[in-house]
């Protein structure tokens, strides 16, 4: 575990050297801000909204940010290495192929979670400040599960990197599964279930695909469990299992989702040329 | 117990997709000697060393130290430290936060970070980022980092490729020091500059498949009176026939105007033995 240290700890170092950390923790910090900031002015008064509100205005926004930031670091990782051909040279050490990958995992979703927190951090204390309602507890509940996101997007974007010759080819891949998860999921669902008459089973096994998803519907369920806002999937879930039994099952898929790709990644990794 | 030989291949074959790239490669190399591995480009020599360091998979076997590194990659990189062509550092790392990476990953004490950068005579560069070293003293600081961990065998791709004469000059010095200590030492080169003065044996590459294996002068009198389309690399025919002359190769420039602007047609001719002497 020393060398997985070593590795991840460099990669935190590199980070952190780099201007990318910063700029995206800044741009966080800003969105949560202004997202407090305009949705109470849309409310007819100016000021703060508490944590709560401004948590439920946020989920979106991060659930589109963290993967694209994740999949997009997660891809350069082992294909930015080979192209530049510092991976043969990291390889030539006395390490397992396995211990190279954990570290870079590793040390890539501590970075963007430290961004993450640094951002939403920045923000609630400001937020605190400025409003009596203290729902803190919401606040980091719905932090700890952008994480949880964060951790399973790198580990597709090292997958993704993995199998990729250049960093352009995994970007892109990573673009492409950012989208497809981000944006045309929901589309792909509704015209398959147009399509085949699918409901039920279906349905919740077509939601535990899709990562975003299930840290959406859990977030909104541990938020505020409103039937109109959870979406067809996570309506029929809560009616179907209970609140309860809903968040188990989908903490589970998303346990399984941190895990599984990064399985992938190294069995793609241990089978590839340097 | 010793192994026979500190790097043994035996029959190393290698292809990428339907490309064959080495083709039945066999050769042992002695403790403490220090072997050129020589040839144009495409000719085989970085994969060979990936495959002595066990990070591609390949046909054959290759031990090193009497490890095989098909199987026992881990342990067998242990005995092995390596210089790729361009090195490998990150551009805003100092010169000791990059050896005390490598460092960290090879489980060797800190003090050796201030040995090797004495040894690279770098210790003034201590806190000096690597994106602003010359490329001279880039290559001396991958040659520390792969001496850090005192490995008995070095693999060296083409270290002074990118190097002028100078700099050329002192990252030698750095090998024929390591060598004195007692390093087993394969590099790869297309340049003959100086390759007398370290080289024990010579091996030729030619299209992945073992060409020649021997002496320096072995490999003079073998090519003796024969022509040769040379790829210079960049490097300009002056310089080139420069190198020749110093490896004690003398040659002739036949044809340069029938040819690309980077290849030349050389003919070898008699070496001159008062020329050596003088070198000596």
């Amino acid at each position: 575990m020393n060398a997985v240290m070593t590795i991840a700890r460099k990669e935190i170092r590199d980070a952190v050297s780099s201007t990318w950390l910063i700029a995206y923790a800044v741009l966080f910090t800003l969105l949560a801000l202004g997202l407090s900031y305009l949705g109470q002015r849309n409310l007819g008064s100016v000021g703060f909204e508490n944590f709560s509100r401004t948590t439920a205005s946020l989920l979106n926004l991060c659930l589109l940010l963290a993967p694209l930031a994740a999949l997009t670091l997660g891809s350069g990782a082992i294909a930015g290495d080979r192209e530049r051909g510092t991976l043969t040279y990291l390889l030539s050490q006395p390490l397992d192929r396995w211990e190279v990958l954990a570290g870079k995992y590793l040390g890539l979703a501590a970075s963007i979670a430290l961004a993450t927190t640094l951002g939403f951090g920045v923000a609630g204390v400001v937020i605190a400040l400025q409003t009596s309602a203290m729902d803190v507890g919401t606040y980091v509940l719905f932090l700890a599960l952008v994480i949880a996101l964060i951790v399973v997007m790198t580990g597709i974007g090292l997958a993704l990197s993995a199998v990729s010759k250049t960093r352009a080819q995994a970007l892109g891949l990573a673009m492409l599964v950012w989208f497809v998860v981000a944006f045309a999921f929901d589309l792909i669902l509704i015209g398959m279930v147009s399509a085949t008459s699918m409901h039920g089973g279906g349905l919740l096994a077509a939601l535990l695909l899709n990562p975003i998803e299930i840290v959406r519907v859990l977030a909104i369920i541990q938020l505020e469990p409103d039937l109109q806002i959870l979406g067809p999937f996570g309506s029929y879930l809560m009616e179907r299992v209970g609140r309860a039994n809903a968040t188990v099952i989908l903490s589970a898929a998303l346990l399984m989702w941190m895990a599984l790709p990064v399985t992938i990644a190294s069995w793609l990794f241990e089978s590839r040329e340097a | 117990m010793e192994s026979r030989f500190a790097v043994s291949v035996q029959h190393l074959g290698k292809s990428y997709g339907s490309v064959r790239v080495l083709d039945d490669i066999t050769f042992d190399v002695r403790h403490g000697s220090c072997v050129a591995l020589l040839g144009g480009n495409g000719a085989g020599k970085t994969t060979t060393l990936k495959c002595l360091l066990g990070v591609v998979p390949f046909e054959g076997a290759v031990e090193v130290e009497g490890v095989p590194t098909r199987t026992r990659g881990k342990d067998a990189r242990r005995n092995i430290g390596y210089v790729p062509q361009i090195p490998a550092f990150g551009e805003q790392d100092t010169c000791a936060a990059a050896l005390s990476f490598i460092a960290e990953l090879r489980r060797v004490g800190k003090e050796r970070v201030g040995w090797a950068l004495e040894t690279a005579n770098l210790s003034a560069q201590s806190a000096m980022k690597v994106g602003e070293l010359s490329g001279g003293m880039r290559q001396r600081l991958a040659l520390a980092a792969a001496a850090l961990s005192d490995p008995p065998v070095l693999l060296l791709d083409e270290p002074a490729s990118s190097l002028d004469s100078h700099s050329r000059r002192d990252l030698h010095e750095m090998i024929g020091r390591l060598r004195g200590e007692g390093k087993t030492i394969i590099l790869s080169t297309h340049v003959l500059d100086s390759l007398e003065h370290l080289a024990d044996q010579v091996l030729v590459l030619d299209r992945g498949r073992l060409a020649f294996a021997g002496s320096v002068g072995e490999l003079s009198a073998r090519v003796r009176g024969n022509r040769f389309v040379v790829n210079l690399n960049g490097n300009s025919p002056g310089d080139f026939m420069s190198a020749l002359l110093v490896a004690g190769i003398p040659a002739e420039r036949v044809t340069p105007a029938a040819l690309p602007w980077e290849e030349m047609l050389l003919a070898a001719s008699e070496p001159d033995p008062a020329a050596r002497e003088e070198r000596a």
